[in-house]
């Protein structure tokens, strides 16, 4: 109990006095500048009893989740198997260290004018923020495996499956981990990215449209729903990313 | 003996063990099938490898281009050195005293979760559609990368080296300078790295949101037009520089810090 105490008193103080701060520097500027967050509160259930909050957050869920898994299935299975064929992988890791550090952002126009508004476009941003942190981690990886595991799995007459099994995928996927809690956080980003630039659908949708009719504190709102969400989303890369890498030193 | 040198003079020599022959022949591959399919199923305008590489030369050498370049590098730049130097002062700060730490801690890490580009809409109100609006976005995108790995390397500098400063009298700015922050150079570079990425990334963006001039509103304007071979010299200018950003300062720290390995923390 003390203990406990003495943990989430800190916690409570700063977090107490953030709210408090906002509240206060809120209330003594322009609302077309700052709204407290009591009004932004308001505006939150407000927008939450008209339905339409459900709404856009299953909008942007979905579109997520779509790019996100899409990254995932791709990203994985792709850097395994460069993990595993070694000419394939020396062939690709520089292209995929290139695309790992371009500004994904900078392609959404060619996007745009390639497949339009649709959901599928946006999918694709999502996707394209997410794969490649994913696949580049996997590549790390594996080019992190020592060759005398392999050399000792062969000796003892490994197949190619148990090498897949105990040591390749092993070996990598805390790797594959790290590169999944920066997926998640560029996914979030790329899922904002589409839904301002191509779209507007979603809780950035929202933002725009608030912002471009003077709403601030309808801009607050969906920004306090979307800094929640990327907490949380962290929390479970974080949380993902520890628990595959209790092993690695 | 490593294993690698015990390999077989004829496996090292294998044609394929290079890996520019792979690498090559992956380029080919790759741009090929690029330049393939889009003669095949796109319309014209749609960028391609060969059309590229004519118009490169021209858009490289005209003043829009050259013009966008300097304009966003130079507000990178800028705004980068206000996030670093108010990160690092911040992030010294939480790493040196507890109460700092506690009090800003959940907040700077609540920042950093959230998706930067969220904050657009609202610089563009606060500050209009322009420059101001970039540079608060890309101090907003950078900050919070350099702060929490500035509070990092000032917590974990090591307990002697600050004592054997104090024993020596050494006053509190020369502890700063000449004790906490070198020895924490490793952690501030990889901050600068994350930040550079994302100053980038908040500049393109800014510059598509406000429509100000830029690489982001050059390749916005060439695509829009059905130029986008010019609008593709920008991004691979943009990949090269985020390339190149990385491996200066991964040089850097090889270079300079060679007793320091660290895997890259928080992204």
């Amino acid at each position: 109990m003390n203990a406990a105490l003495k943990r989430y008193t800190p916690i409570a103080l700063s977090l107490g006095g953030g709210l408090a701060l906002w509240e206060i520097v809120g209330r003594h500027t322009s609302a077309a500048f700052l709204v407290p967050l009591s009004a932004t509160l308001e505006r939150l259930v407000q927008l939450y009893e008209t339905g339409r909050l459900v709404e856009l957050f299953l909008s942007s869920a979905s579109l997520f989740a779509t790019g996100f898994v899409a990254a995932v299935i791709v990203g994985m299975p792709l850097g395994l198997l460069l993990a595993r064929v070694r000419v394939l992988r020396e062939a690709l890791d520089l292209y995929i260290m290139i695309l790992y550090a371009t500004p994904m952002v900078a392609l959404i126009p060619f996007i745009l004018s390639l497949l339009g508004f649709g959901f599928v476009p946006k999918a694709l941003v999502v996707f394209l923020f997410a794969v490649f942190p994913i696949l580049y981690n996997t590549v790390e990886g594996a080019r992190s495996i020592k060759p005398e595991l392999i050399e000792v799995a062969r000796s003892y007459r490994s197949g190619e499956w148990a090498l897949w099994r105990e040591v390749m995928v092993p070996y990598t996927l805390p790797y594959t981990m790290t590169g999944v809690r920066q997926a998640i956080a560029r996914a979030l980003v790329g899922m904002v990215a589409a839904e301002f630039f191509l779209s507007s659908s979603g809780l950035g949708g929202l933002i725009m449209t608030a912002s471009q009719s003077f709403d601030t504190a309808g801009v607050f709102a969906a920004m306090l729903i979307i800094g929640v969400l990327g907490v949380a989303l962290t929390r479970v890369g974080t949380l993902l990313e520890a628990h595959f890498a209790r092993w690695r030193d | 003996m490593s294993l690698a040198s015990a390999l077989p003079a004829a496996q090292r020599s294998r044609i394929f063990a290079g890996p520019l022959l792979p690498r090559l022949i992956a380029a080919v591959v790759i741009l090929g099938s690029w330049e393939g399919l889009v003669r095949a199923f796109a319309p014209d305008f749609v960028a391609k490898p060969s059309a590229i590489a004519e118009v490169l030369p021209r858009v490289i050498s005209g003043a829009p281009f050259l013009e966008s370049t300097a304009i966003t590098l130079a507000a990178t730049a800028e705004g980068l050195a206000v996030a670093l130097l108010f990160g690092i002062a911040l992030g010294v700060l939480m790493g040196r005293s507890l109460v700092a730490d506690r009090a800003l801690r959940l907040w700077i890490n609540g920042f950093n979760a959230m998706p930067m580009i969220v904050v657009l809409p609202l610089m563009s109100l606060w500050f209009g559609y322009t420059g101001y609006a970039r540079f608060a976005t890309i101090v907003f995108a950078a900050i919070f990368a350099v702060i929490i790995n500035a509070a990092e390397g000032a917590r974990s500098v090591p307990k002697d080296y600050v004592e054997v400063g104090r024993s020596f009298r050494s006053g509190r700015f020369r502890l700063l300078f000449e004790i906490v922050l070198p020895a924490s150079m490793p952690y501030l570079l990889a901050g600068l790295r994350l930040a550079t990425g994302r100053a980038l990334i908040g500049a393109v963006v800014a510059e598509f949101f406000t429509a100000i001039p830029g690489l982001g509103y050059f390749i916005l304007y060439n695509s829009r037009t059905f130029h986008q071979n010019e609008a593709f010299v920008a991004v691979i200018l943009l990949a090269g520089f985020g390339v190149g950003c990385d491996a200066l300062i991964s040089w850097g720290t090889r270079h300079y810090l060679p007793w320091y390995r660290r895997d890259e923390k928080a992204e």
